[in-house]
C-alpha cells in the first residue's frame, strides 16, 4: 500500500538534512521507539512498541538509509518483525527548498504479513500515515526548538 | 383390553429435530469440551510470508518458558510423519504437515509447541524466531501458469498441478480427443456468446473451528482421537496409516461437530501432528484452531475461472458448449482438492441436452491456502457458468430466459440420461421444476412489477436459474474411500432400538430423519430409538458425510439393516404367536397377526424373548442385531429452479435481494422441515457468495480478508423470506427414492442473483458482472465505469 506526505520546516535544507541523519533525533521522533542503535554506517537496529488493536505488540526492526544525496534526497527502508507479523516499508525522501523553508516529500510503500495483514489491513494505511505524521511533526518541533535555542544563544552572545 | 395408542407414520412429516434441544441449550459436547487428566496443549507457529526459504528456526526462548513441555520444528515432525497422502489419482508434490525448508503459503505451520495450557502454548509459539528468506509469491493463476514469477514446486513446471485435461464429446477413456463435433457445432451456430467468469475464492467459516484431541495410551498401545470432522472412519484409516498403528488400534470420535461445509472432510496436518506428538510423548494432547488461524489454515473453496462459449441457433437451440476451466488450488493438494474441479467438468451441461461439449481443466498452484470441497464442491461452479451463459444467450436473443431453458432441457422421458460428460442422470423432470418456480413466483406478475419499478426509475432485475447436482456419492468406483455406507440396527432387550450410521452428521439432522424411518419400519415410538454416530468403536464401519449422501446412502444402509433385523424379529414373533411370519404386522408398538389384533404381543415382549429364547425356535440364533452395507449403483441427481428479484440503489450501488423463490426436487423427502432447513442454509451460503463474500489476497500472498471485519458473511437481515417449493421425482438408485439436499441451495442461488443483477443494470449495457456484487462495483457500472 502506498503512503505519502509533505512536511514543511522553517529552516534551510542543510539543517533539515542534519536532523534527518541524526540517530538521537530520529529515535526521539519515532512514536513508541524503545531503542535505536547504529549497527553500521546508515544502518540502525530499532525496537518499537505499538499499542493499537490488531497491530499491538513490540517490533524488532532494521532501518537502513541509502542513495544519499546530501541535502537533497535519500531512501529509507525499514523492516520490523513482531508477534503479530511483519511490516516492511520503503520510502523515497526528497528535500525541496523555497527560500527560508524546506519541504520534505515522502513517497513510500508499506507491506505487511501474517496476522497484521489479515486483521489489521484496514488499520495499516492509517497507522503508517499517522506514525509518519507524528515523526515529522516532532522533527519540525525539534527544528524550531533548535532555532529558538540558537536564537537565544545568539542573543546572549550579542549581550555579552 | 387397554387401548393401544395409534402411532402416526413419521416419514414425510415435519418432525422437529431431536438434536436441537441439547445444542441450543449448550449441552452438546464438542472437541474443546474433551478434557483428560494430564492433557497438554498445542500451538502452531505459522509462516507470515507466502513463499520463502526457511533459513533458521530459533526455539530456545520458547523452550525456556515455564510450562513448555516440548517444541518441534518441521524437520523434527518430518522424522515422525511421512508427507501427507491425498485421495485423488493426480500427481502431487510432497506436502509436510509442518513445513520443512520452504513455506508456500502464509499460515503454513513451521513449528509446534506443546505446553501446560493453550495460553502458554500460544505465547511460546510467538517466542519462536523464524528467519525466512522471501521468494517471489504468485497469486494469479493465469500468471502462475506461465511459470512466472516463481515455481512453487520444483517438479511442477509452470505450477501446473493438473495440466489441460479435456473431457466431453469426442473424448474417449483412453485419452483420444476428437473435436469434430464441437467444431461443427460452432461452425453451424447462428450466435455465439463468450464470457470469462470468475467463481471467486471463499472461506468456509464453520461456527466451530477445527480441533483435535489425541490420546495415545502407551500401556494399551492404542490411540483415541477426537476431531471436529465430517468422517471419523476416514480419519481413523489415515491416522492409523500415518502413525504406524493398525486400524483396530485407533478409535476416532467426531463428537458434536459445529458445521463442516466440506472443509472438514480433509484429514489435516494438525490432526496427524496431534496424533504423532501424543504417541511420541505418551500423553494426551489437544489443539483447538482459533478463528484467525481458521481463515488461513482450513481449506478454502471455489476459485475457478471459466471461459465459457455457447453456440446456438436463433431459435434458442444450443448446439455446442465450450468451457475452459482454470482452478487456483492454492499451494498444495489436499485430500480431494484435485477432484473438486472435475465435478465442474462433469456437470458442465447442467439440465440441458447439448449435442457437443468440450471442457478442459487446468489446475494451478499458487501461494495461497489450499482449496478443497466447499458446500456444493464443483457443482455450483458448473451451475454458475452454464446458467450465466444461458442467461447471456437469452438476453442476446431477447428471449424469455425460462423459454430458452425449456427449449434445451433434457426431456422427462429421456431418463436415465447419459450426458456428454459421462454422468448418467438417474431421474428428472426439469420442466416441472421450472413450472413450479414460475407459478410460485407468479413470473408474469414479477416481470410486470419489475417493469413498473423501472418506470419509477428504480433499478430492479429478475433472475432465473436451473440447477442439477450430483448427490448421494456415490458408487465405490467414483470414490477412493469407498462409496458405500454402513449401519447396524439392534433391537435391545427392552424393545428399544439402537442404530448406528457411518454417515457422521454435523448439522444434517440424521438423529431425527433416521429415527423417523426406523419408527415407521418397526411401528414403534420415535422416542424409543437412539441413533449412534461419530465413534468408530460404536459404529463399526462408515465413510462419512459429504456430497449430500447421508440420507440417500446412509439412510438406505440403515433401512436395509432394519429390514434384516425386522425379518428375524418376525421369526421370533411368529414362534410366540404361533403364526406365519409373513402374516405379521408391526404397528403401534406391537407385533400381531394381520386381522386379529387381540393376539398381538408387545414389541418389548418379542425383543425380550429373542434374548431369552426359551424355547429357541429351530434354525434361529438368539439376539436381534444386524448390519448392512449399501453400495449405490449410481449417484443421484437432484435438481431445481431458483428465481430472484433484486433491486440496486441507483445512488449507492447497494443491492437488495427482494424475493427468492426456489423449487427443489430432492426426490422423496423424509422430513420436509429438515429439508427446508438445509435449503435455507445452502441458499444463505449461495447468496453470500453472490453478494458479499470474497477471499482477497494481495500480490504478496497475504490474505487481506482474514477476519470477520473484512470477510463478510451474510446475515439474516440480508435475506428476504425464502419462498420454498418442492417437486418430487424419486430416484431409482435407492429404495427410499431420496436424492439428497444438503448442498442444493448453493447451486441455483449464485447465477440467479447475478442474472437478476445484470437484468437490473441492463439499461447500462452490461452483460456480465463477476461476483461478489460489491456496491462499489455496481455503482461504477451505474455511473459509467466498468464492472
Amino acid at each position: 500500500m502506498d503512503i505519502a506526505g509533505s512536511y514543511t520546516f522553517d529552516v534551510p535544507p542543510e539543517r533539515v538534512w542534519s536532523l534527518l541523519m541524526d540517530p538521537a533525533v530520529i529515535s526521539s521522533c519515532i512514536p513508541g521507539c524503545d531503542t535505536f542503535e547504529a549497527t553500521a554506517e546508515n544502518s540502525y537496529r530499532a525496537k518499537l512498541t505499538v499499542a493499537l488493536a490488531a497491530i499491538t505488540g513490540s517490533y524488532d526492526g532494521i532501518v537502513t538509509l541509502s542513495d544519499l544525496v546530501p541535502h537533497t534526497s535519500y531512501r529509507l527502508t525499514a523492516e520490523g518483525k513482531g508477534r503479530p507479523g511483519f511490516v516492511k516499508g520503503s520510502a523515497a525522501i526528497t528535500l525541496r527548498t523555497d527560500g527560508a523553508t524546506t519541504t520534505v516529500d515522502v513517497a513510500g510503500t508499506v507491506q505487511t504479513g501474517g496476522p497484521i495483514a489479515r486483521l489489521g489491513q484496514r488499520l495499516i494505511g492509517g497507522v503508517s500515515k499517522m506514525m509518519m505524521d507524528r515523526f515529522f511533526v516532532s522533527m519540525v518541533e525539534i527544528s524550531r526548538a533548535y532555532d529558538r535555542a540558537i536564537a537565544d544563544d545568539s542573543a546572549r552572545r550579542a549581550k555579552t | 383390553m387397554a387401548s393401544t395408542p395409534v402411532l402416526p407414520k413419521l416419514v414425510g412429516e415435519r418432525v422437529r429435530r431431536r438434536e436441537d434441544p441439547r445444542l441450543i441449550q449448550g449441552r452438546g459436547t464438542y472437541v474443546d469440551d474433551v478434557k483428560i487428566v494430564g492433557m497438554q496443549h498445542l500451538a502452531f507457529k505459522r509462516s507470515d510470508v507466502a513463499h520463502g526459504r526457511i533459513l533458521s528456526i530459533d526455539v530456545s526462548a520458547a523452550e525456556a518458558m515455564d510450562g513448555v513441555e516440548a517444541v518441534f520444528t518441521g524437520a523434527q515432525i518430518a522424522e515422525m510423519l511421512a508427507p501427507m497422502p491425498i485421495a485423488t489419482p493426480f500427481p502431487s508434490p510432497p506436502h509436510r504437515a509442518v513445513a520443512v525448508d520452504v513455506v508456500r503459503f502464509a499460515g503454513e505451520p513451521v513449528a509446534v509447541v506443546v505446553a501446560r495450557d493453550r495460553y502458554v502454548a500460544r505465547d511460546a509459539a510467538d517466542a519462536i524466531v523464524v528467519d525466512i528468506d522471501p521468494l517471489p509469491a504468485v497469486v494469479d493463476p493465469e500468471l502462475a501458469m506461465t511459470g512466472q514469477p516463481t515455481v512453487i514446486h520444483p517438479d511442477f513446471p509452470n505450477n501446473l498441478a493438473v495440466a489441460l485435461v479435456p473431457s466431453g464429446t469426442g473424448c474417449t477413456p483412453d485419452g483420444k480427443v476428437d473435436d469434430t463435433a464441437v467444431d461443427r457445432a460452432f461452425a453451424e451456430a447462428e450466435i455465439v456468446v463468450s464470457q470469462r467468469m470468475m467463481n471467486q475464492r471463499l472461506v468456509p467459516n464453520a461456527i466451530e473451528p477445527r480441533g483435535v484431541v489425541a490420546n495415545f495410551e502407551p500401556g494399551k498401545g492404542s490411540m483415541t482421537i477426537w476431531s471436529s470432522t465430517q468422517n471419523p472412519h476416514i480419519l481413523r484409516t489415515m491416522i492409523a496409516a500415518m502413525t504406524g498403528l493398525g486400524q483396530d488400534q485407533v478409535r476416532a470420535i467426531a463428537p458434536e461437530v459445529g458445521g463442516g461445509f466440506g472443509a472438514k472432510i480433509n484429514i489435516y496436518g494438525e490432526e496427524y501432528v496431534t496424533a504423532a506428538i501424543s504417541k511420541r510423548l505418551g500423553i494426551p494432547v489437544k489443539w483447538i484452531e482459533d478463528r484467525s488461524e481458521a481463515f488461513v489454515a482450513t481449506t478454502h473453496g471455489r476459485d475457478i475461472i471459466g471461459y465459457v462459449d455457447v453456440a446456438a441457433l436463433r431459435t434458442g437451440k444450443v448446439l455446442g458448449l465450450k468451457m475452459r476451466l482454470i482452478a487456483d488450488i492454492g499451494a498444495y493438494n489436499m485430500l480431494l482438492t484435485a477432484a473438486i474441479p472435475t465435478l465442474t467438468m462433469m456437470m458442465a451441461n447442467g439440465t440441458y441436452a447439448i449435442p457437443a461439449i468440450r471442457t478442459t481443466l487446468t489446475e494451478v498452484f499458487t501461494n495461497k491456502t489450499p482449496t478443497d470441497a466447499y458446500r456444493g464442491a464443483g457443482r455450483p461452479e458448473a451451475t454458475y457458468f452454464v446458467e450465466r451463459a444461458m442467461d447471456m444467450l437469452a438476453r442476446e436473443l431477447k428471449m424469455d430466459p425460462a423459454e430458452l431453458r425449456r427449449r434445451n432441457f433434457i426431456a422427462a422421458d429421456q431418463f436415465p440420461y447419459a450426458t456428454q460428460m459421462g454422468a448418467v442422470y438417474d431421474s428428472g423432470d426439469y420442466g416441472k421444476a421450472l413450472d413450479c418456480a414460475l407459478d410460485a413466483s407468479n413470473w408474469k406478475a414479477l416481470i410486470a412489477e419489475r417493469d413498473a419499478a423501472r418506470k419509477e426509475g428504480r433499478l430492479v432485475g429478475v433472475g432465473l436459474a436451473m440447477y442439477v447436482e450430483v448427490c448421494g456419492l456415490g458408487p465405490s468406483s467414483s470414490l477412493p474411500t469407498g462409496g458405500w455406507e454402513h449401519s447396524q440396527v439392534t433391537i435391545e432387550r427392552d424393545g428399544r432400538i439402537s442404530a448406528t450410521t457411518g454417515a457422521s452428521p454435523h448439522g444434517q439432522g440424521n438423529e431425527t430423519t433416521f429415527a423417523q424411518m426406523l419408527a415407521d419400519q418397526f411401528g414403534v415410538p420415535i422416542e424409543h430409538i437412539t441413533i449412534h454416530h461419530g465413534d468408530t468403536s460404536v459404529v463399526k464401519q462408515g465413510i462419512g458425510t459429504f456430497g449430500s449422501r447421508s440420507q440417500a446412502v446412509g439412510g438406505t444402509a440403515m433401512h436395509l439393516a432394519g429390514g434384516k433385523v425386522k425379518s428375524k424379529m418376525a421369526k421370533f414373533a411368529a414362534a410366540l404367536l404361533e403364526a406365519h411370519e409373513d402374516d405379521l404386522v408391526f404397528e403401534n408398538g406391537r407385533i400381531g397377526v394381520k386381522g386379529s389384533p387381540a393376539s398381538a404381543k408387545s414389541f418389548a415382549e418379542v425383543a425380550g424373548y429373542a434374548y431369552v429364547p426359551v424355547p429357541l425356535p429351530p434354525g434361529l440364533e438368539p439376539g436381534l442385531s444386524d448390519e448392512a452395507f449399501f453400495e449405490p449403483t449410481n449417484n443421484t441427481y437432484p435438481f431445481g429452479c431458483v428465481i430472484a428479484m433484486l433491486e440496486i440503489d441507483r445512488e449507492t450501488g447497494e443491492p437488495t435481494l427482494r424475493r427468492l423463490v426456489a423449487a427443489d426436487d430432492a426426490g422423496n423427502l423424509i422430513n420436509p422441515l429438515i429439508v427446508e432447513g438445509q435449503i435455507h442454509g445452502g441458499l444463505a451460503q449461495g447468496i453470500g457468495q453472490a453478494m458479499v463474500e470474497e477471499a482477497v489476497y494481495n500480490d504478496d500472498g497475504q490474505l487481506l480478508t482474514g477476519s470477520f471485519m473484512d470477510y463478510a458473511l451474510p446475515r439474516a437481515t440480508d435475506f428476504p423470506r425464502f419462498e420454498l417449493h418442492a417437486t418430487v421425482t424419486p430416484t431409482p438408485v435407492n429404495p427410499l427414492g431420496a436424492k439428497g439436499v444438503g448442498e442444493a441451495g448453493t447451486l441455483g442461488s449464485t447465477p440467479c442473483i447475478v442474472n437478476a443483477a445484470v437484468d437490473a443494470l441492463s439499461e447500462f449495457g452490461v452483460t456480465h458482472i463477476d461476483m461478489m456484487l460489491r456496491p462499489e462495483k455496481l455503482w461504477r457500472i451505474i455511473h459509467g465505469g466498468q464492472a
